[in-house]
């Protein structure tokens, strides 16, 4: 059937970059942190002691519970499954809206399916297509641990048990797209799917009764199949039922509806909401509260949870100095006491903000582009105050959503009755908004010079920097490097004061980049 | 009136290898409707974007009435703009579209837009994701005419509406004339062009190669001529301006006529012709002697 040939290589085409992009970071990290295992744990005391992790339920519920550290696959495992889970998870759940809704609403498959090829099939070949770049990524990360030479049995568990979580949330998003009419829908339903799986696993981990609830989860049955340890198959056989499950569905799901339209009925009318509508940083404005609820829900929850965990974690770093120690020779000194600890989580906070300021840029672009603001171009507005306005909403939902994160960290230390001022937490939680800038900025230097590539350089300082941080950590890279990562110019707040000098650097560098991403697009033609 | 709406000196705009304008001089004046026309891909939407400053030219200058086109704050107070291919935000109502481009445009007149929503038959209570592209076309129109801006820019406006939408939409834009509102007409649809355009202007591959009243350019085309004679058919063949002559049964020979008809009609009248039927060519064929064969 060359009609269907043809609309598999139309999603081929459309993911290759990013999925060999996914692939090659998934195995590279792993690979490095495999490999490096022996330099940086050792085979003695150290190994050992790593061990007594696993009884904490505070280390439990942010990084999962150790397992095998004494391998250098377990310890790899450890160290990058959550986040390469995440990776896998977002990435490919993206690429389902965007190749699916968002191609449909963009009218770009209107006449592909005047062709032969019919709603279902078309969805269902973009999904199966994502679903196989996952398994792709999956047999990347076996083969990299495989490579290092850890155990084969636990290299192929891992690399299946995150290959199917990504296949799982590709399947999730597919179903989505089809049950909410627009692309912007379908992937805040799916990215709200994985933010609550990824809760639920920590829950779960952090308290014994409630254990029973990984099963419930794709990275709680990823963690109960426990590579290089126990190397459990029926989680995954679960975990493979389900995404097979949720790929399956797809098709059935897209019969079920018209082209354009979603599971429910479009509105019929309403009377206007004229709030927010009197001028084009008012509308920026406007189109940004729901995305930003979305997000604050996301980051509160999760903060609300790290508060939660803070005075467990602390007082398992006063008993065991030696994890402090090693703490300290990465340059998180002090996570002993409350504030140090809330400092040192409160650095991976630059990450979410960071996405949320791009993503309203890289919104802003994709609109841009479907010619939405034409007539608006057509009113009395320079270029200047269109972005103006975009800039603004963006940096006034990261400093909502810093306060939103020092808020939830701050209720959750409060009910397990550690100590810890509001003024603190919500210190801490700005402190990162130097990194949040950098990241903004960058994205508005490419809607100046890269239109489409928003996201991606949007996300260059704030993804990157972090994982330059954790390479840095494997490898000694020479200083000038280190000091490229924006983490390395932040000061642990609320342990000790902001590194002024750093924050005034990093503004001082977002603002040039945002300058001259400014000039870039006022000179430019617009894409309307 | 000594200020033009529209005037371009030496406008030309490159895209890589690509030549899309190439030297376009144009002026539009106050109380006139001037049709823009030209194959697709002659450089109408190119000139369009350059006259609202969304591109900036490679050479030469652009003004709305006398303001550089590329000070937008200052020229666009004087302007209302109605893209072709109209996008919304899909959870804008249409109402709340009006009101947007209301409080962000050069000003409404408020009385006039709700006729307008009348006249136009549209529900603005709907959400924009649930229009068709003619309601989506219908809301760009009804908030550019509710501005009453001087320069009224409409590209392709008219190309999801239907017949009584597009009888609507010529009213609107004859009542903009009478106003001395100026309007800059993108259109394929030529019998719109002839209904209500004072002026064409006949792109082809990025060079304008006619601007003249409609009238005009027929003068300049060839017309259709029927006659009908008593006895034998006079021989055309020769006369100025005369040619394809086709002589049919019964006295009837018809033939093509280009430039000044004095001379065949001296020749028709010396041959004692009963009966004459001029037909003069619609746009379209004007239009398709511009361009047919030719390619581009």
């Amino acid at each position: 059937m060359t009609a269907g040939r043809a609309v598999t290589g139309l999603a081929v085409r459309q993911v290759r970059w990013g999925a060999a992009i996914v692939a090659v970071l998934a195995a590279g990290m792993s690979l490095l942190v495999a490999a490096t295992y022996a330099e940086t744990v050792g085979s003695g005391s150290g190994a050992a002691s790593l061990a007594s992790l696993a009884g904490n339920p505070a280390i439990r519920t942010l990084f999962g519970p150790p397992v095998a550290l004494d391998d250098p696959g377990g310890f790899a495992v450890w160290r990058t499954g959550t986040f390469l889970a995440v990776l896998l998870g977002a990435w490919g759940l993206l690429a389902v809206t965007r190749t699916t809704r968002g191609a449909e609403e963009a009218g770009r498959w209107d006449l592909l399916l005047a062709g032969r090829i019919t709603l279902a099939g078309a969805v269902g070949r973009h999904v199966a297509v994502v679903a196989a770049a996952m398994v792709a990524a999956g047999a990347a990360i076996t083969a990299a641990l495989l490579a290092a030479g850890t155990d084969p049995a636990g290299a192929i568990l891992h690399g299946a048990g995150l290959a199917l979580l990504g296949v799982f949330f590709a399947g999730t998003a597919g179903l989505t797209a089809q049950i909410f009419p627009t692309r912007a829908a379908g992937t805040g339903a799916a990215l709200g799917v994985l933010g609550a799986s990824l809760l639920l696993r920590m829950v779960a981990d952090g308290m014994t009764v409630l254990s029973w609830l990984r099963w419930f989860s794709p990275f709680g049955l990823v963690e109960l199949s426990r590579p290089y340890e126990d190397d459990r198959l029926v989680p995954l056989l679960v975990l493979a039922v389900s995404a097979t499950a949720a790929v399956v569905a797809v098709p059935t799901a897209a019969r079920r509806r018209d082209l354009h339209g979603g599971w429910l009925p479009p509105g019929t009318g309403r009377a206007p909401r004229t709030v927010l509508l009197g001028s084009v940083t008012g509308f920026a404005v406007r189109r940004m509260l729901r995305p930003l609820l979305g997000w604050s829900a996301g980051i509160g929850a999760y903060f609300l949870l790290i508060g939660l965990t803070v005075k467990s974690l602390t007082g398992f770093l006063t008993d065991n100095p030696q994890f402090a120690d090693l703490a300290g020779q990465a340059g998180f000194a002090g996570v002993q006491t409350v504030e140090g600890c809330v400092a040192t989580l409160f650095a991976l906070l630059a990450i979410p903000i960071g996405g949320f300021a791009a993503a309203r840029i890289a919104a802003a672009s994709a609109d841009e582009e479907a010619r939405r603001p034409a007539s608006l171009y057509g009113g009395p507005v320079t270029r200047s105050r269109f972005l103006a306005g975009e800039a603004a909403a963006a940096a006034g939902g990261a400093v909502v959503l810093a306060a939103v994160a020092g808020l939830a960290t701050w209720s959750g230390v409060t009910m397990t009755g550690a100590g810890l001022g509001l003024t603190a937490a919500l210190a801490g939680a700005v402190n990162v908004l130097p990194v949040v800038a950098l990241g903004l900025g960058a994205a508005i230097l490419a809607l100046g010079l890269f239109p489409r590539a928003v996201a991606a350089v949007g996300a260059i300082p704030t993804v990157g920097g972090f994982l330059l941080l954790v390479v840095t950590e494997r490898v000694s890279l020479p200083g000038t490097l280190l000091g490229l990562s924006p983490f390395t110019h932040l000061a642990p707040v609320p342990a000790t004061t902001p590194n002024w000098a750093g924050a005034i650097g990093m503004s001082a560098v977002a603002a040039g980049l945002g300058l001259i991403g400014a000039a870039a697009y006022r000179r430019r033609d617009l894409r309307a | 009136m000594s200020t033009t709406a529209v005037r371009t000196e030496h406008l030309s705009k490159r895209y890589r290898r690509l030549l899309a304008l190439d030297d376009l001089d144009l002026r539009v004046v106050p109380g006139e409707v001037f049709g823009f026309l030209g194959p697709n891909g002659a450089g109408k939407s190119t000139t369009i974007r350059l006259l609202l400053g969304l591109a900036r030219p490679t050479t030469g200058h652009a003004w709305i009435f006398d303001i550089p086109a590329t000070d937008v704050e200052v020229a666009h107070r004087r302007l209302a703009y109605v893209p072709a291919d109209v996008a919304w935000w899909p959870r804008l109502t249409g109402a709340e579209i009006l009101t947007l481009l209301e409080r962000t445009g050069p000003g409404t007149d408020a009385g006039y837009r709700a006729e307008l929503v009348e006249r136009f038959d549209l529900d603005p209570a709907k959400p924009a994701g649930t229009y068709s592209s003619g309601n989506r076309q219908k809301v760009a129109l009804v908030a550019a005419f509710a501005t009453r801006a001087p320069l009224l820019v409409l590209d392709e406006p008219t190309s999801g509406l239907d017949p009584l939408m597009e009888r609507e939409f010529r009213r609107a834009v004859l009542e903009a004339r009478e106003r001395g509102q100026a309007v800059l007409l993108c259109s394929h649809r030529l019998d719109e062009v002839e209904a209500v355009c004072d002026r064409v202007g006949i792109l082809r591959a990025g060079r304008l190669v006619e601007v003249a009243t409609v009238a005009g350019l027929r003068r300049l085309h060839r017309s259709e001529v029927e006659a009908v004679f008593p006895g034998a058919v006079p021989d055309l063949a020769g006369v100025p301006g005369v040619g394809d002559v086709v002589a049919g049964g019964g006295g009837r020979v018809r033939f093509v006529l280009s430039g000044p008809p004095a001379a065949a009609l001296r020749a028709l009248a010396a041959a004692e012709v009963t009966a004459v039927s001029v037909r003069e060519p619609s746009l379209e064929e004007i239009f398709l002697d511009y361009y047919g064969g030719t390619g581009r």
